[in-house]
């Protein structure tokens, strides 16, 4: 027995909620917006033309944000006590408005997300049944003033945020850095910073030397090693002629070669990857990466099998390069070393 | 996952900007409200109203004003902006020299900007809400004999105030006082900000 009435307190649940009592209600306004875009669906298979079509869309989305924002005011859903009915009927408008703009409409659409729910509260107190304007008591106007700018200023807020993004698109190294001193943005918890563009540089910039150095004659990498100003230009000449389109940081990032250190038979080699931008760090900042130059004795190299008896017989050992660069670039505060 | 890649997808949020932003807004609207309040004679929810329209105004075509002009500066001093926002400091380049005399002079240009806008923002709402535009003097002067006597008592009459209406004065003073505690608030949270 009481699972019967259970089902029957559930039917009569249901349809009280599809089935109004009344015609003048939100479902009546949804099921409207529902029969608007199944018209314009038959319009469309039937092969009408692209107005008509249009029109019935348009009707459709119109009677859903009615109806949504009826169904939001009248289920007396206000999170922390806010009306936001306005707000849901703006959503669906603007989801309409710009959601036929296929490419980037998220922007436009938020950034007048809050102007057209000013317009959803002020149309019914400007505009009668009849669309004839109506006089507006001044305790209203004012009301809507203040409302009007309010929505501007969250309109504002929203292209702030996308003028941020445009910033860190057009210098994404900016990203890489510490926020946490800004007084403005907020990096959302657990989110991956991106890698400054100087750590690609860096990899270019291995790739030459390997290039260079690698597998040649210890006493021309020598030699090349002592003209290090001219070799630090001609590979900034070479990361520019790579990186140097890509973006508007590109003039902010410079490379550094300082004069390499003996270590043994060979030498240390640093490669530094400059930023002189905006950064969180008072003198900014560089990237390091760590290269051993080192000669190897040529019997170490497998490739020339018949060169290797060349030189046990004549014994003069002829040693060439090896160089090995560290994976990591390790981010250093302050001005590089000169 | 699809939690974590849709809030890197939003990437870094003005939610500071945002916060701070209510703050000062709420502040000023408060001590507005007062100043209007006392000059003018108004009821506590009027002078409230018009305070919140006269900032929120002028708030908006401030951010109207930054988001133009930020596309139109010259790269240099663009980046020193984009560095204040970002990291809360202005880097080593050519601009970097000028920048305290800039923004000395932004801000007394930001004061007298505001001051016209608020000024013509209270006529226009007047205007709206049908109680006819300021006048230049006479309104808001004390109407009875008594008024009168006390305020010639105390040396001031409607001459000394050199013809300004009191709507002039009173938005003039209202801001002062805003800009004065906002700067203090800036300031602090400067200071702030160096220490943590």
């Amino acid at each position: 027995m009481t699972f019967i009435d259970l089902l029957r307190n559930l039917y009569a649940r249901l349809t009280d909620f599809f089935l109004p009592d009344r015609y003048f209600s939100w479902q009546t306004v949804i099921y409207m917006g529902l029969f608007s875009w199944l018209m314009s669906l038959i319009a469309r298979g039937m092969g009408t033309t692209e107005f008509t079509v249009m029109l019935l869309a348009t009707c459709g989305w119109f009677f859903l944000a009615l109806g949504a924002g009826w169904f939001v005011e009248a289920a007396h859903i206000k999170p922390f006590g806010i009306p936001i009915a306005s707000w849901v009927s703006g959503a669906i408008i603007c989801v309409f408005l710009f959601g036929t703009l296929t490419d980037s409409w998220l922007q436009p659409a938020l950034a007048t997300w809050p102007l057209i729910s000013f317009l959803v509260v002020a149309v019914p107190d400007l505009f009668g049944w009849d669309f004839q304007p109506k006089p507006v008591p001044p305790a209203v106007r004012q009301k809507l003033i203040l409302l009007f700018f309010l929505s501007l200023l969250f309109s504002m807020w929203f292209q702030f945020y996308f003028r941020i993004q445009t910033w860190l698109d057009q210098y994404p190294s900016l990203a890489s850095d510490d926020l946490h001193q800004s007084a403005f943005v907020y990096r959302l918890p657990g989110q991956p910073a991106p890698v400054a563009a100087g750590v690609s540089q860096l990899s270019t910039a291995e790739t030459i030397l390997q290039g260079e150095l690698g597998s040649k004659p210890w006493s021309s990498a020598e030699r090349w090693l002592a003209n290090i100003d001219g070799q630090r230009q001609y590979l900034q000449q070479e990361i520019n002629k790579i990186h140097g389109h890509s973006s508007r940081e590109a003039p902010m990032w410079r490379l550094g070669m300082p004069r390499p250190v003996s270590l043994g038979d060979g030498y240390i080699l640093n490669l530094l990857a400059i930023w002189e931008g905006p950064s969180a760090h008072q003198y900014g900042y560089y990237l390091e990466k760590t290269c051993e130059v080192m000669p190897v004795s040529r019997g170490n190299s497998v490739s020339r099998g018949d060169g290797e008896e060349e030189t046990s017989s004549t014994s003069t050992l002829t040693a060439w390069t090896s160089l090995q660069c560290d994976l990591e670039t390790p981010r250093y505060a302050g001005p590089p070393p000169s | 996952m699809p939690i974590t890649d849709l809030l890197a997808d939003f990437g870094v949020l003005p939610l500071r900007a945002i916060a701070f932003q209510s703050l000062l807004l709420m502040v000023a609207i408060a001590l507005e409200a007062l100043v209007l309040r006392q000059r003018l004679r108004l009821g506590y929810q009027t002078s409230m109203q018009y305070a919140a329209t006269l900032n929120l105004l002028a708030t908006s075509l401030g951010w109207l004003l930054f988001l133009t002009l930020d596309s139109l500066l010259p790269p240099d001093l663009h980046t020193q902006i984009i560095s204040y926002v970002l990291f809360n400091r202005f880097y080593v380049n050519y601009w970097v020299d000028k920048i305290p005399v800039l923004v000395v002079m932004a801000g007394i240009i930001a004061f007298f900007a505001t001051f016209w806008i608020k000024l013509q923002g209270l006529n226009l709402l007047l205007l709206l809400l049908g109680h006819g535009a300021i006048s230049a003097e006479g309104e808001g002067q004390p109407e009875s004999r008594q008024e009168r006597y006390t305020m010639a008592r105390q040396g001031q009459s409607g001459n000394q105030r050199g013809g300004y209406s009191p709507y002039t004065l009173a938005v003039l003073e209202a801001n002062a006082v805003s800009f004065s505690v906002i700067l203090i608030l800036l300031l602090l949270q400067q200071v702030a900000g160096v220490r943590s």
